[in-house]
Order: C-alpha cells, then sequence, then structure tokens
C-alpha cells in the first residue's frame, strides 16, 4: 500500500469529498436518486479511505507524524503542502469522515425545505473537505485554509436550509428570520476570530525563520525561539481565532443561534466536527509552539472553561427550546475539553481528546433526534412536547440513551471525559497555580450535577408523562430506517468507546505525552 | 469610425481582435526577455515589471469590450466611438506602465483618464450619467493640475525630465527629503488620489460609478484605479524614494480612513453599484497599505509585491462581481438588491459566480481574494514596525467588517423570497459575457488555490527596483 505512505492516500481523503462536490454539481437537477447514491458513495469511500489509514497507521509510534508528504505550494513565502497524521488528529480525522456518511444517510430521505439536494449535498462534501483539510494540515497557511474553506458552506447551509421563524433581534430595526440572523453571526464571528489568527500565523513566521511548517514551528518554540511580549500577543490571537470557534465563554454567543437555526444535519456536523477545530488548534499549534505563554495563560483559560461548564449548564436549565438546550449544553461540555487542555498535563488532554470524540458523538446524536423530533412535531418547544416515549418509542428511547451518555453515565463514552478533564485538573502541570485550578475543578464538578440536572429534566418534560391532546389525532411517525442506519452507529459508537476507552487512547496517549514533554520537559 | 454605419458589428470583433493580437508582442517579448530595454533617452523601458502589467490592461480591456458587446447594442449608442475611446485609455495605461520621465507619465496618466470623462456620461439622456460624468471631469481637471504642479515643482529644482535623472539630482544636491520635494510628493499623491479614490478625494466616485454605463463603470473601478496606482508606484519609488519616511506617514493614514471610510459607508448601500463603489473605495485602502509601509522601512521590493499582487486578482474578481451585478440589475429590472430576493434560483450558475466573486472580495480562502488580502498582511507585519502591525490590525477589522455587506448579496439571491414579478422572466445571460465569467473566475480560483503563479512577481518587482 505504497499509496498511503507517501501522502496520496491522506490527500484523497481530504479532496476527494471536494471532487466529488464538483461532480455532482455537474450532475442535472432533475437526477435526484442519482445525486445522492453517488454523494452516498462518495463518503464512504472517503471513509474507507480514512478507514484504510487507520490500518496503515503505526500505532507504536503514534507520536510521530506519519503518512504524510511535504510539496512546495506557495514558493514566495514559503508555504508548502505539508499533511500528516500522528495520534492527536488521527481520532478526529476518523471521526470527521464518519459522522459525514451518517449525515449523509440521514439526508437521503430527511432533506430540510427548501429540498434542493444537489446543493445540500454538495455543500456537506465541501464542508468535509475543509474539516479533513483542518485535521491533516501541518503548515499554518495550508490550515488557515482550510479553517476557512469550512465557513462557506456551513453559512450557506444555516441561511438556505435553517430555521424560518421569524423572531425579534435587539440592534434589528424589522423582525429578521433565525437562519439569516444566525447564518450571519456565524461567519462574522469566526471569521473576526480568524483574521487575528491569521496576523499571529504571520508573526511567528517573521520570528521563526521564515517557516510555516508546524513542526519546524515546534522546534523552534520549544527551544525558546518566541518570548516576550510578542509571544504573549501572539498566544493572543491564535486565542482568539481559537476560542470563537470552541467556542469558550464568553465567545459562544454565536453558538446557540447557529445551532438553533441550522438544519438538523448542519447541526450534528457543527457540534460533532467544526467546533473541534478550535481545541483542535489549541492542541496541535498553540500549546505546543507557545508552550511558556500558554503555560502563563493556563489558568485564564480554566477559569473561562469553569464559567462555561456552570454557564452552559445553567442556560440550560432555562430553555423551552429543545435544540438550544443541547446547543447550550455543547457549551458546557466543550467547557470539560477546554479545561482539561488547561491543566497541560496528559490526564487532562487525553480527556480533552476523548471529550472531543466522545462529544461529538453523543451531542452528534443528540442534534440528530432533536432535529428529527422537530420535524414530526412541528415544535422545539419542551412544553408542548411529552409522552415522546409513548408517541414514539424508538425516537424517545435513543433519546433517553443519548441523554444518560452526555450526562456522563460512567461505560458510556460520555463519562471519560469529564472525570478524567476533573483529574487533570486536580493536578496540574507543575507550577500552576493549583488553587486556580481546584476550585475549576469544584466548578466543573458542580457542572456535572447541574449537567444531569437539566438532562434529566429535559427527559422528564419531553419522553414521561402523558402525551397532550394536541397530537391525539396527528399520524406521527416514528424513526423510520433511515434515520436508524444514521443514528445506530453513534450508540454502538457510544457504549464501545464507553466501554474501551484504549480506542482513542491507544492512539492519542503517546502522541499527548510526547508534545507534553517536548513543550515542557520531563 | 471609418466603416458604414450598418457594419457596425465588426467594429466589436475588430477591436476585440485587435486587443488579443496586442497580447502577442508581449509573449514574445516574455519569452525573448534578457534584460531591461531602454528607448528615447531612458524616459521609455521595457521590463519584465511593464510586460506585465501590460498584459493585464489589455486584459482588463479585452473583458470590458466583451461586457460592452450586448450592452452597446442595446440601445443606440455610439460604437465606433466607445471603442476607439477605450482603446485609447488603455494605450494610456500602456504608456504608464513603461514610462520613466514627468512628461511621458503626465501623457499616459492623462491619456488614460481623458477618454473616461465622455465614456462616463454616455448614457446621454440619464440626469445621473450627465451628474457622474460632470463631477468626475471637473475633478480630473483638477487631479492633472494638481499632478502638474507637483511635476513642476521638480522640473524647477532639477531641471531634468527623466526620473532617474531627477532622482541622482536631489540625492547630490542633498534635497532628497527637503520640504519642496515633499510637497511635490504630496501634491502628485493628491492628484493621483483622485484616479485610484482614495479618501479624501473619493467623493466622486460612488456618484460617476453610478452613473456611468455598467462596463464603464467595471473599468473605472479596475483598470483606471490600477494605472493610477502603477503610475504612483513608478512615481514613488522612482523619484520620492527619499523622503519616503514622510510620504509614508501620510499613506498610511490614508490607507487606513480608506479602507475603514469605503467599509462602513459600504454597509448602507442598497445599490449594488454604489456598494461596488465603496468596497472599490476600501480595496484601494488594502492596495496602498504596503506601498505606504515601504515608504517608511525602505524595502520597496516587498511592498510593490503585495501591491501589484493585490491589484492582479482585484482586477478579475471585481470584474466578476460587475458582471454578476449587470446579469442581475438587468434581470430583476431594480437597482436595489434588496429588491433581487432569490433570483440565484432563475440561474443558479450566476448566482454561484456572484457568490465566487463577492466572497473572493471578502477574502475567505481558497478564493483569490485570501491571497491578496495575505500578502498585504504579509508584508505590513514583516516590516517588524510597530505601525505596520497597527496597519495589520486595522486591516483585520476591516476585513471582518466588509464581510458583512459582502455576504448580504449572496444573502439575498440565495436565501430571500423570489420576488412574484421575477417568477415568469427568462434569465438572460449572452455568450460574451459567460466567457468573462469564466475567465474571471478561473482566474480568481487558481489564484487563491495555486498562489505560487505569484511568484515571479517577486523577482519581477526586484527588477523594477533594481534599474
Amino acid at each position: 500500500m505504497e499509496l498511503f505512505t507517501n501522502g496520496i492516500g491522506l490527500s484523497a481523503v481530504v479532496f476527494f469529498p471536494l471532487i466529488s462536490a464538483f461532480v455532482i454539481t455537474l450532475i442535472p437537477k432533475a437526477q435526484e436518486q442519482l445525486i445522492k447514491r453517488f454523494a452516498l458513495a462518495s463518503s464512504l469511500i472517503t471513509f474507507v479511505l480514512s478507514a484504510i489509514l487507520l490500518f496503515q497507521f503505526d500505532f507504536s509510534s503514534a507520536e510521530k507524524l506519519q503518512l504524510g508528504n511535504k510539496i512546495s505550494w506557495i514558493k514566495s513565502i514559503n508555504a508548502n503542502y505539508e499533511i500528516g497524521i500522528d495520534g492527536i488528529s488521527l481520532p478526529l480525522l476518523v471521526l470527521s469522515t464518519f459522522i459525514t456518511v451518517l449525515a449523509i444517510i440521514y439526508s437521503l430521505e430527511h432533506l430540510p425545505e427548501p429540498k434542493s439536494p444537489k446543493g445540500f449535498l454538495a455543500l456537506i462534501l465541501v464542508l468535509e473537505t475543509g474539516m479533513n483539510g483542518t485535521f491533516v494540515a501541518l503548515d499554518l497557511i495550508l490550515f488557515f485554509v482550510f479553517f476557512e474553506i469550512v465557513l462557506l458552506p456551513m453559512y450557506f447551509m444555516i441561511g438556505i436550509w435553517g430555521d424560518k421563524t421569524v423572531r425579534t433581534v435587539s440592534g434589528f430595526k424589522n423582525q429578521i428570520e433565525t437562519r439569516l440572523y444566525a447564518s450571519i453571526k456565524f461567519f462574522v464571528f469566526t471569521l473576526f476570530g480568524s483574521a487575528f489568527m491569521l496576523l499571529g500565523f504571520l508573526g511567528l513566521y517573521y520570528r521563526g525563520n521564515k517557516t510555516f511548517s508546524i513542526p519546524e514551528l515546534i522546534e523552534l518554540g520549544t527551544s525558546g525561539a518566541f518570548t516576550g511580549t510578542f509571544a504573549t500577543l501572539v498566544f493572543a490571537v491564535l486565542f482568539l481565532g481559537f476560542a470563537v470557534k470552541v467556542p469558550m465563554w464568553p465567545l459562544h454567543t454565536w453558538l446557540p443561534d447557529a445551532h438553533t437555526a441550522a438544519p438538523t444535519v448542519g447541526s450534528v456536523l457543527l457540534a460533532a466536527i467544526l467546533l473541534k477545530l478550535g481545541s483542535y488548534g489549541f492542541v496541535r499549534i498553540a500549546i505546543p509552539i507557545l508552550p511558556e505563554q500558554a503555560k502563563a495563560w493556563a489558568p485564564a483559560i480554566a477559569i473561562l472553561s469553569a464559567i462555561g461548564i456552570i454557564y452552559g449548564s445553567l442556560a440550560c436549565l432555562a430553555q423551552t427550546d429543545l435544540k438550544r438546550l443541547i446547543a447550550f449544553s455543547s457549551v458546557g461540555h466543550m467547557g470539560f475539553v477546554m479545561l482539561g487542555i488547561a491543566s497541560l498535563t496528559p490526564i487532562g488532554i487525553n480527556a480533552a481528546m476523548i471529550g472531543m470524540v466522545a462529544h461529538g458523538v453523543i451531542t452528534g446524536l443528540l442534534f440528530f433526534l432533536s432535529g428529527s423530533m422537530a420535524h414530526t412535531y412541528h415544535t422545539r418547544d419542551m412544553g408542548r412536547l411529552g409522552g415522546n416515549m409513548k408517541l414514539l418509542p424508538k425516537t424517545g428511547a435513543l433519546l433517553g440513551f443519548t441523554a444518560m451518555a452526555s450526562l456522563g453515565l460512567p461505560g458510556l463514552a460520555g463519562f471519560w471525559g469529564e472525570f478524567m478533564a476533573l483529574l487533570g485538573a486536580y493536578n496540574p502541570l507543575d507550577g500552576l497555580n493549583t488553587t486556580v485550578f481546584r476550585t475549576s475543578m469544584v466548578a466543573g464538578a458542580i457542572g456535572t450535577v447541574l449537567t444531569a440536572g437539566y438532562l434529566l429534566w429535559m427527559l422528564q418534560r419531553v419522553n414521561l408523562g402523558e402525551p397532550s391532546d394536541e397530537w391525539s389525532d396527528k399520524d406521527l411517525h416514528d424513526a423510520d430506517i433511515y434515520e436508524l442506519s444514521a443514528w445506530i452507529p453513534l450508540v454502538i459508537l457510544t457504549v464501545l468507546i464507553g466501554v474501551f476507552p484504549k480506542l482513542i487512547f491507544g492512539a492519542t496517549n503517546d502522541a499527548v505525552i510526547a508534545m507534553l514533554s517536548k513543550a515542557f520537559g520531563g | 469610425m471609418i466603416l458604414p454605419r450598418k457594419s457596425k458589428y465588426y467594429v466589436a470583433a475588430f477591436a476585440l481582435l485587435g486587443t488579443l493580437f496586442s497580447l502577442a508582442p508581449l509573449v514574445i517579448q516574455w519569452a525573448n526577455y534578457t534584460s531591461p530595454i531602454y528607448a528615447f533617452e531612458n524616459s521609455f523601458v521595457v521590463d519584465k515589471f511593464s510586460i506585465i502589467l501590460k498584459g493585464l490592461f489589455i486584459l482588463i480591456t479585452y473583458l470590458t469590450f466583451l461586457l460592452s458587446i450586448n450592452f452597446i447594442e442595446s440601445d443606440k449608442y455610439y460604437q465606433g466611438e466607445y471603442y476607439y475611446l477605450l482603446l485609447s485609455s488603455l494605450l494610456g495605461a500602456l504608456i504608464v506602465s513603461s514610462s520613466r520621465d514627468l512628461l511621458t507619465i503626465f501623457i499616459g496618466i492623462e491619456l488614460a483618464s481623458t477618454p473616461m470623462f465622455l465614456l462616463s456620461g454616455w448614457k446621454k439622456g440619464d440626469r445621473k450619467s450627465n451628474e457622474g460624468a460632470i463631477k468626475f471631469f471637473l475633478l480630473g481637471v483638477l487631479s492633472a493640475s494638481l499632478i502638474l504642479y507637483g511635476f513642476s515643482l521638480l522640473y524647477g529644482l532639477s531641471g531634468e525630465l527623466v526620473f532617474s535623472n531627477i532622482a541622482s539630482y536631489l540625492l547630490s544636491a542633498s534635497l532628497a527629503s527637503s520640504p519642496v520635494v515633499l510637497l511635490s510628493a504630496i501634491l502628485v499623491i493628491s492628484g493621483i488620489g483622485f484616479k485610484i479614490s482614495i479618501v479624501p478625494f473619493h467623493s466622486w466616485a460612488p456618484d460617476t460609478y453610478e452613473g456611468a454605463p455598467l462596463p464603464i463603470t467595471a473599468y473605472l473601478s479596475v483598470s483606471s484605479k490600477a494605472t493610477g496606482f502603477v503610475a504612483l508606484i513608478i512615481l514613488l519609488t522612482k523619484v520620492f524614494a527619499g523622503s519616503g519616511s514622510s510620504w509614508g506617514i501620510i499613506l498610511v493614514i490614508i490607507s487606513g480612513l480608506t479602507m475603514t471610510l469605503g467599509n462602513l459607508v459600504a454597509l448602507q448601500q442598497n445599490n449594488p453599484i454604489r456598494l461596488l463603489a465603496y468596497s472599490s473605495i476600501s480595496q484601494a485602502g488594502f492596495i496602498l497599505a504596503p506601498i505606504a509601509i515601504s515608504g517608511i522601512t525602505g524595502d520597496y521590493q516587498d511592498g510593490i509585491f503585495a501591491s501589484v499582487t493585490y491589484l492582479i486578482i482585484y482586477a478579475f474578481m471585481n470584474l466578476g462581481a460587475f458582471l454578476c451585478v449587470h446579469l442581475f440589475s438587468n434581470y430583476a429590472g431594480s437597482s436595489d438588491f434588496y429588491e433581487w430576493g432569490g433570483v440565484a434560483r432563475k440561474s443558479p450558475l450566476a448566482g454561484v459566480l456572484t457568490t465566487i466573486f463577492f466572497f473572493s472580495l471578502a477574502g475567505i480562502p481558497p478564493l483569490g481574494g485570501w491571497f491578496a488580502k495575505f500578502v498585504v498582511f504579509r508584508s505590513l507585519l514583516g516590516s517588524a514596525n510597530s505601525i505596520g502591525v497597527a496597519l495589520g490590525v486595522v486591516g483585520a477589522i476591516n476585513a471582518v467588517i466588509a464581510l458583512v455587506y459582502y455576504a448580504r448579496i449572496s444573502k439575498v439571491i440565495w436565501m430571500d423570497e423570489l420576488k412574484s414579478v421575477n417568477e415568469d422572466k427568462i434569465f438572460q445571460f449572452e455568450n460574451p459575457l459567460k466567457v468573462v465569467g469564466v475567465f474571471t473566475v478561473l482566474i480568481t480560483f487558481v489564484s487563491g488555490i495555486f498562489p505560487g503563479i505569484f511568484s515571479y512577481l517577486g523577482e519581477v518587482s526586484s527588477i523594477f527596483f533594481g534599474n
């Protein structure tokens, strides 16, 4: 399998979806079945390619960047097409190709209005290229380009297929449709972060021997090339770029709007993959290149994460909208991920890695379920839902299961990320202020209780009780085969990761330890 | 003009072929290039820098002709004169890119802009067209006199016309950073500032753009602007390099103001042409930024590389944007783009093109605009100068503001409801326009995905500055 060792396989995982998207635009609109089959096939092929990578990957040296390549790209600025994967990026890459397949399966029969499968499926595939590319890029400019490519498809997905409810938004004279407000807000927030991130990349380039290569910059960074005010400023702008994407409190305000407005598949991809681009950026770029600054900023990140956890849970308790509740729960879960990262210990960052995957799987599934329910009931108002177990037994059962996974029930995937993040925060890297971290840990622990609280309350309001009379004469469809085939794999994955967390740690552990020992010594 | 009236059709064909053929000598020159060739006692030069710019000007004019064909035939316009005047303007632009003395460059600048006074008033019955043309004419004359006054100071000081002689005289008489030279530089910047519509010399642009025939507006915002920038780059680096730190500061302030003001006003627009007018003002601020910083740091090579790269990418994506505006305003019969709700569904091709060009203008990867913005940021931060970094931050904020109005057009055409009046109309997308669309979209994509093709410019700008 030489093709996979010289980077061609990895490039194929990145660009195959893009090429397929282009082919889809050439298929006449009337050939809907052909378009759908083609999109499904290409997402499956991409997933198979990434699975082959999984077998080609040498897990015994997971800390090394593998299966990549480096080709000159923009000579005049010394930016290269440099790609590769290690134990940190591999799980996320596979997650991304996997979730895309499920998203397309779900879309085969459940396209949001206005249908138009051609545009929708093409956008999903373009999105996949951006996501996969971000996880394999080892050059800052390449990373930036992929990081930004995801914006356009998501903008259009929310804006065209999103929620058409009219609402009043402060600052707008007239009422505005949710989708229009949410889509531009998502775009502007992210671009604001990444515009400054680009300035930070340029700063690293000029101080770091005019290279954009991430491995080279890590070497320079760990040997102390970036210091003083310069490094503080660069870390600040990188923080801005990544924290908006995660999103960390108080930069999270785009997220509830975007999630609520996005079509089901859009929410799934947004929660499962797009948010990870930010936390991945911290682990891949910000911490290894600027370790001293990461250390200086870690307490602040921990405090913001703790606030995010508490704030997210409290906001959930106040929600009446099912999708918005899940969106705010993302703020809380990503708070755990960032708390783990802030501890700068192997256990904390491993927790963040498994937390990212688990959040992708579980929250992805929650958005699938809530989207499907919103479609069936034509409302997301939890006050009107109720007795879902009786009306839609399959969906209801899955919702119950996923909520348990999301609140961190031991034995399911969500447990490891939360538990180990708290463990990491209890005992952060030497030299970090333990008081701050232990306070954050306590806040996080309170957060887990609150999380359990709002999820159980949500189940009580939605799943249990007697159905209200308004549904009695309606013909409600429970999950069909397309939905189940998109959801069951996620259920299996949730259990598998919960029981065998080594599935993730086996890849990430060596890479995380190597990264940290390089950055902080010992 | 000598052709009989019934053979008007040939005029367009002849003009198109002529422009295309004029590319041939450029290609030959490029292929056989060894070193800069000087003519007329060093006042005219053929180097790689000028060859590339000439290629750019010819291509822009060619695309403008393609844009014009249907437009000119759609109404009773004078055809022969139209093409003749555009070609004259092209000649002016070609002269500017090679000129190395005061007279030649002045003739070039004026030859490039004078025909535009007439062309911008081409819609004779239209009040706005007349108003715009008058404004343009009056300010154009003012700008010419400012440039001339600046030149006369230089000539009075040195008694020389050729740039290299002036520069060496100023250096030997240690006048290079004297107040008189600075005054001359300011006058020249102000004069050319009108051509490139930078703040505070921008006020004519929106009115003239709105009134002029659309192909002419496109040409004004691309070719005239490029001509002005090339003249400015040549003059600042060849003549005024000695007082760089003084005009550098002035240009930094102008550049920051131009980006910001253009953007803020563009946010308020509902007329697509005025929106593009203000957007092009804001883009001019970005093009100016590297030149401004290079004045302060003295690293002209990097500044010129960034500005020229930006100019080239901007030219094609902006032409594309005008094409899309032309298509949709024709279709919806309205110059208020909020009336264009859902029109992309009538022609997904035009809708996709619009999206690509406008997001490219906003600088979203992988479209060409990102590389343009990137090289500008690169040269600003590369100066390792706090002024440069500050201007970079201003630019970054502006890039985000700009997204709001660039995205708005895509939002309207894709996401809003189709207006009932537009439901039964047939979308017209003529073949010449398709050529423009395909050509510009290709360049927009290629320059975004393989920006390596601009590498040669780095070398070229070193050649330019080496002589």
